[in-house]
């Protein structure tokens, strides 16, 4: 039980990556408040898989594209279990498309979405962890943003973006006690990843030779939330079977 | 919630800041601005704001953060929140 009576806010709570966080931290002891966007029905079915587990969790439908909901899931995780102690922004969306093809629109909702909601969830939880003087924060990038993918440039751009929000931040708030970190997940078995084109040839570019799972990003989640990585901060750890070596 | 006259909590809020912001008491006037004639830096607005919250017994919303500026305006606040 790494994670014993600790509280987390994982953000995009209900599918693939952050489905899988949610689960490991409850697995190691946390308490969980996730945000879903879309599906009442799968959050539902969630939560009741989390009481089958005898895990302790709640589910929030917010938009963390508006500060104001943002702030609105850090007040519901304080007043249901009193504090906030690890922060997984995670929610995430893709429009891939050639730049030439690229509507300015599709630059703005995957910029809002996976970069200004992280702004937004870190803000919402920066002044609580500061008075308690203890915190983690984990930002679910993504190794596009490490090295860049084409047909990506709004989600690169965006995912590149969650780096400097990491390291700027864990430099801000190290003298709280608080940590700041970012996983960076190579090509994962996930609703994001089924309608990839070319697989194999992607495949092929992996030295372990297949896509991750998501328990193998929520793992690593587990630990950069755990005392276990106690003395990391600002760091970006690639879970990507080898693909960014 | 702590009951307290104007030259009590104004006597007692110098004190914390004075303390925070490692200064002499006397040089907190009513209206020198904390960053600009105090040499407050943002994070010991959180700092105030904790100890005040502490001291009497307290919630002041984060928003309000941003008017953490003068002793006149911490009074302020802290009359807002005591009265409510």
């Amino acid at each position: 039980m790494l994670l014993k009576d600790k509280v987390a806010i994982v953000t995009g709570g209900t599918r693939g990556i952050g489905r899988a966080i949610v689960f490991d931290l409850i697995q190691n002891g946390a308490k969980v408040l996730f945000t879903y966007l879309k599906s009442d029905e799968s959050a539902g079915i969630m939560l009741d898989e989390i009481k089958e587990v005898n895990g302790e969790a709640e589910a929030i439908k917010a938009d963390v594209r508006l500060y104001d909901e943002a702030r609105k899931t850090v007040e519901e995780a304080i007043n249901k279990f009193g504090k906030i102690d690890i922060l997984v922004n995670n929610a995430g969306i893709i429009k891939d498309k050639a730049l030439m093809m690229m509507e300015p629109s599709e630059w703005v909702d995957v910029i809002n979405t996976n970069l200004t909601g992280y702004f937004n969830m870190a803000k919402a939880c920066i002044v609580t962890m500061m008075k308690q003087k203890s915190g983690v924060i984990v930002n679910i990038s993504s190794i596009a943003g490490v090295v860049g993918m084409p047909r990506q440039i709004n989600y690169s751009s965006a995912k590149a973006g969650e780096l400097g929000l990491t390291k700027s931040l864990a430099k801000e708030v190290a003298s709280y006690g608080i940590r700041v970190n970012a996983v960076a997940p190579g090509f994962i078995d996930t609703d994001m990843t089924k309608n990839l084109k070319q697989k194999d040839d992607l495949i092929k570019m992996i030295p372990f030779g297949r896509f991750g799972k998501p328990e193998e990003i929520a793992k690593v989640v587990t630990f950069l939330a755990s005392e276990n990585s106690r003395y990391i901060t600002g760091q970006v750890l690639k879970v990507d079977g080898g693909l960014a070596i | 919630m702590v009951k307290t006259d104007r030259n009590t909590l104004e006597n007692d809020l110098k004190k914390i800041i004075a303390e925070i912001v490692e200064i002499e008491p006397e040089k907190i006037t009513l209206d020198a601005n904390f960053v600009e004639d105090l040499g407050m830096d943002s994070m010991m607005a959180l700092e105030i704001l904790a100890s005040i919250e502490k001291k009497y017994k307290l919630r002041i919303p984060e928003e309000n953060l941003t008017k953490i500026t003068s002793l006149n305006k911490v009074m302020e606040l802290v009359d807002k929140f005591l009265s409510k």
